[in-house]
């Protein structure tokens, strides 16, 4: 026999409240889990707000700071709410618990003080896992920035101070207004409330089948509304379609989750149908008192799935433009004829190695007809050019080693198109001849790399028709412009001298007609990686901490079931019902739940998204960033979250509902 | 020791109201054993949870040793439940995260007193139970009527005056609930507890001095066993309790 021992004789509120911790972090460990990543999350961006390096990376970067302070405070209440519903469920769960402390002796403000030191606990244990973690995932997203920005990365494993006393900052934030709530509802309940708290739910909002019929048609009317509204492109009509859209998942799932055991209980042949019966009263159960939980994690999905689309338009758009400007290490354009390229070259000769360049002029042929036939045929193009731009061939054939393309040839009396992708198809169909001066030309291949075809003073806006030299003689000129191989990448100080040079030459007459334009590879991939880390990083901040929020809800509430499952199946086996049933049984149970609050957001954001990235100019939203892309990829990076928590959960609860 | 004075209890609303208690009243005597009985719905458990202030009265009112329970304040309550009431569930209400033994401990610990007095008489009130060998261990590793003891023993470690017991031998077997009853038995004979206990079971009832019927929310029969035995005094509460079943005027 062993005797009791002294010291666990003195059990305080304090002793008391860690371990429960403890089980509270066993018991809902995904919830656990998601705190922890929480904090990891919120470090590891913190991280970017305060590190010197990263906002010495560019100009630009120095923006960060204040955009991701911006998307930190929306995460923030993000896991706020996400915390703040975890532990009230957690209360009503444990109230009965709660109640016996009350039965014994303790006040409710005991009680309350132990409930909450208990949360401060599993709050502090996440943080400092989370701190940790958060380390590791700010070196994956400097990774990232660095190469971005094309500089070689080196792993160093430092905790950050100032990002770590912000996060305990958002911490103590999310923990005091979760815990504050939930400490003044157990101090004014009742003892009596405590301990039959559990058996309470909410209750069916809508109880007649008129109502409930009438409700959920006019949700699908507004959901259908709010979703045209929304692609309408106006910032009223947009807030006035979310309006319409909140409307309709609210009342979508009030209605119908109230209305599934109508439709049973009208319709007993396809109750008693297979696995139906089984499937359809777990779930109705759940679903015909989670209606208002089901709209809000509905409207959350909805949320995460346009924040993730719009983050990949928005890389789309940045990537796509900077692609087709970022072909040449250094380029100019100086509008109008007769241009003096001296003070850019005089400064690049001074300044820039250059290992390959070529100064040429972009002329304009003596009529419009490919352009006129390209405006046929496409919905959207920018018209710079009265005429179609012509480019000489032993300049082409110059520019095309300068961007290391391959070479090719042209025979004579032919002429070339160089264009951009999206114009391929429609250029590749034209077999019309040119005529220049007195030279007839036929149409000879159509090349699509990028050749700098997106601005005015580029080569040619969107396509360029290539001619023999002779050909070109003699023909009015658009532009001049310069493209060079450089030995080193141009720097930013480089490109912002040459950019003041043209706006210097704009200012003092000598250029008055036109302006000059400079692009350089390294500034391209520079801007592409200011505005991806000040936009894409923090949607896709956002959209993790929505999705993993959703996730973590529906899954504390499948597995806080995990008892009733199991007791519900020892008595399906005591019936006869074969292992292989209970499996499939449990898994549509699952699949329903799962995918119950996730239809209506793939409704509402498929649309919405194919809108958002048919947005842009033609030629930039190709490739991986084409709509469908778009919507595919977000779809998946959604679900590939999802996914995860559901493989979880379904596996925790088919380990313990299925026993052997 | 305790008075009920005419207590009534409505639940519901303006429209829909239940009259669980109707005007009730009775007292029980220090040292007593009293068992409640009636059938489902009868207004016992309510009765029960009016009394162990886990209910409030709607009207009426209790009194522990003259003092009205419906007067005292949060923390007076709490000091009450602590010192003077016991409570004993159907479904044990025992804390999993700690051993038997702080759970038996876990009120007198948590208000400070020393804890060589808290392990003294922990030890001591284990021993009367016969659960001194389990007290290391948690309740989920042990059987239905070891919670009970145990719960029996948490309720009247900190020398509580009235032990309250809803159903407990609802959840056990026949020979753990003989068990318990015998050691609530001993409870009330050698260390003079005062038990008021809830019941649907006659054989539990009959451990009892005086049983109270229950129907409808009144009390309408009282049945006290005197000098008879055990078993005589089970198949007068069968009796009453077949009467019962029928309309009332057939057993007044």
């Amino acid at each position: 026999m062993s005797l009791p021992r002294w010291e666990v004789m003195s059990v305080t509120l304090s002793k008391l409240s860690l371990r429960n911790a403890r089980r509270q972090a066993r018991d809902y460990l995904v919830y656990f889990v998601t705190v922890v990543m929480a904090a990891a999350l919120l470090y590891s961006f913190n991280g970017l707000v305060f590190s010197g390096e990263v906002r010495q990376l560019s100009e630009g970067m120095h923006m960060l700071p204040f955009v991701i302070v911006l998307a930190s405070a929306v995460v923030v209440c993000i896991f706020g709410w996400l915390v703040s519903y975890a532990t009230g469920f957690m209360l009503s769960r444990r109230s009965r618990e709660l109640g016996t402390y009350v039965l014994i002796g303790l006040t409710n403000r005991q009680v309350a003080r132990l409930f909450f030191l208990e949360n401060l606990a599993v709050g502090g244990a996440a943080l400092v896992l989370g701190l940790a973690l958060g380390g590791l995932l700010y070196q994956i997203l400097r990774a990232i920035l660095f190469a971005m920005f094309g500089l070689p990365y080196h792993f160093e494993m430092a905790l950050s101070f100032p990002a770590a006393g912000l996060t305990l900052f958002y911490f103590v934030l999310i923990y005091l207004h979760a815990l504050g709530k939930s400490r003044k509802r157990v101090r004014k309940m009742k003892i009596w409330d405590l301990i039959y708290f559990d058996r309470q739910n909410e209750g069916a909002a809508i109880r007649t089948g008129k109502l409930r019929r009438w409700m959920f048609g006019v949700s699908i009317l507004l959901g259908v509304a709010g979703t045209v509204l929304l692609t309408a492109g106006s910032l009223m009509i947009g807030i006035m379609g979310a309006g319409c859209l909140i409307a309709a998942l609210f009342g979508f799932f009030l209605s119908f989750a109230s209305g599934v055991p109508a439709f049973f209980e009208k319709r007993p042949a396809r109750k008693y149908q297979g696995q139906t019966l089984l499937v359809f009263r777990t779930l109705a159960s759940k679903l015909a008192t989670m209606g208002m939980v089901m709209a809000v994690i509905s409207m959350i999905f909805t949320a995460t799935l346009l924040t993730e689309g719009s983050g990949l338009v928005f890389n789309g758009i940045f990537r796509g433009r900077a692609a087709e400007n970022a072909c040449y290490d250094l380029y100019f354009g100086i509008e109008g004829e007769d241009q003096d390229p001296g003070p850019y070259l005089e400064y690049i000769d001074g300044n820039i190695p250059v290992e390959q360049s070529v100064l040429y002029q972009i002329y304009l042929s003596d009529s419009s007809q490919v352009q006129d036939y390209v405006s046929s045929r496409t919905v959207y193009y920018y018209y710079n050019y009265d005429r179609d731009p012509v480019l000489c061939w032993s300049d082409y054939a110059a520019l095309r080693q300068i961007a290391g393309y391959p070479p090719v040839e042209m025979e004579p009396g032919r002429y070339l198109i160089h264009c951009m992708t999206y114009l391929e198809e429609p250029l590749g169909d034209y077999h019309q001849p040119i005529v220049l001066g007195n030279v007839t030309l036929t149409p000879g291949n159509v090349y699509t790399e990028h050749l700098s075809q997106s601005f005015g003073v580029g080569n040619g806006r969107g396509y360029i028709l290539v001619v023999p030299d002779e050909a070109a003689a003699g023909l009015a000129v658009h532009h001049l412009a310069y493209a060079a191989k450089t030995l080193q990448p141009v720097s930013e100080q480089q490109y912002n001298v040459l950019n003041d040079i043209a706006a210097m030459e704009h200012d003092n007459q000598v250029n008055p007609s036109g302006y000059g334009f400079v692009s350089t590879k390294a500034n391209e991939a520079a801007q592409v990686a200011v505005q991806t880390a000040t936009s894409v990083f923090p949607m896709f901040y956002l959209a993790l901490a929505l999705s993993m929020t959703v996730a973590t809800i529906l899954t504390i509430q499948q597995l806080s079931e995990t008892e009733r499952y199991r007791r519900q199946f020892i008595l399906l086996r005591k019936l006869g019902m074969a292992r292989q049933e209970m499996k499939r049984a449990l898994g549509r149970q699952f699949a329903l739940y799962y995918a119950m609050p996730a239809v209506p957001p793939v409704l509402i954001a498929a649309p919405f998204l194919f809108h958002m990235a048919r947005l842009p100019e033609p030629g930039v939203m190709v490739g991986m960033s084409s709509p469908a892309a778009i919507v595919a990829l977000s779809f998946s990076l959604f679900f590939l979250i999802y996914g995860i928590y559901i493989l979880l959960a379904y596996t925790s609860l088919r380990r313990s509902v299925l026993v052997e | 020791m305790l008075q009920v004075q005419n207590i009534e209890k409505y639940y519901g609303s303006k429209n829909n109201v239940t009259k669980a208690l109707d005007r009730v009243s009775f007292d029980v005597e220090a040292g007593e054993f009293l068992a409640i009985m009636g059938a489902s719905g009868s207004g016992k458990t309510t009765l029960l949870n009016c009394i162990s202030t886990i209910d409030t009265v709607s009207a009426g009112k209790i009194l522990l040793d003259g003092v009205s329970i419906a007067d005292l304040g949060e923390e007076e309550l709490a000091k009450f439940r602590r010192e003077r009431l016991g409570f004993v569930f159907q479904d044990f209400n025992l804390l999993d995260t700690l051993t038997v033994e702080e759970n038996i401990g876990l009120a007198l610990s948590l208000n400070h007193m020393d804890p060589k007095t808290v392990q003294d008489r922990v030890r001591n009130v284990a021993g009367k139970l016969g659960i001194a060998d389990i007290l290391p261990i948690f309740p989920y590793q042990i059987s239905g009527g070891q919670k009970q003891r145990t719960a029996c023993a948490r309720a009247m470690v900190a020398g509580q005056s009235l032990l309250l017991a809803d159903e407990p031998t609802g959840a056990l077997d026949s020979k753990a609930s003989k068990n318990l009853l015998e050691i609530m038995t001993a409870m009330n004979r050698d260390m003079g507890a005062t038990i008021l206990m809830v019941t649907h079971d006659a054989y539990s009832a009959s451990y009892a001095k005086r049983v109270l019927f229950l129907k409808d929310g009144r009390v309408f029969n009282e049945l006290l066993r005197g000098e008879r035995g055990r078993s005589v005094f089970y198949h007068e509460i069968l009796d009453v309790l077949a009467a019962l079943g029928g309309d009332v005027s057939d057993v007044i």
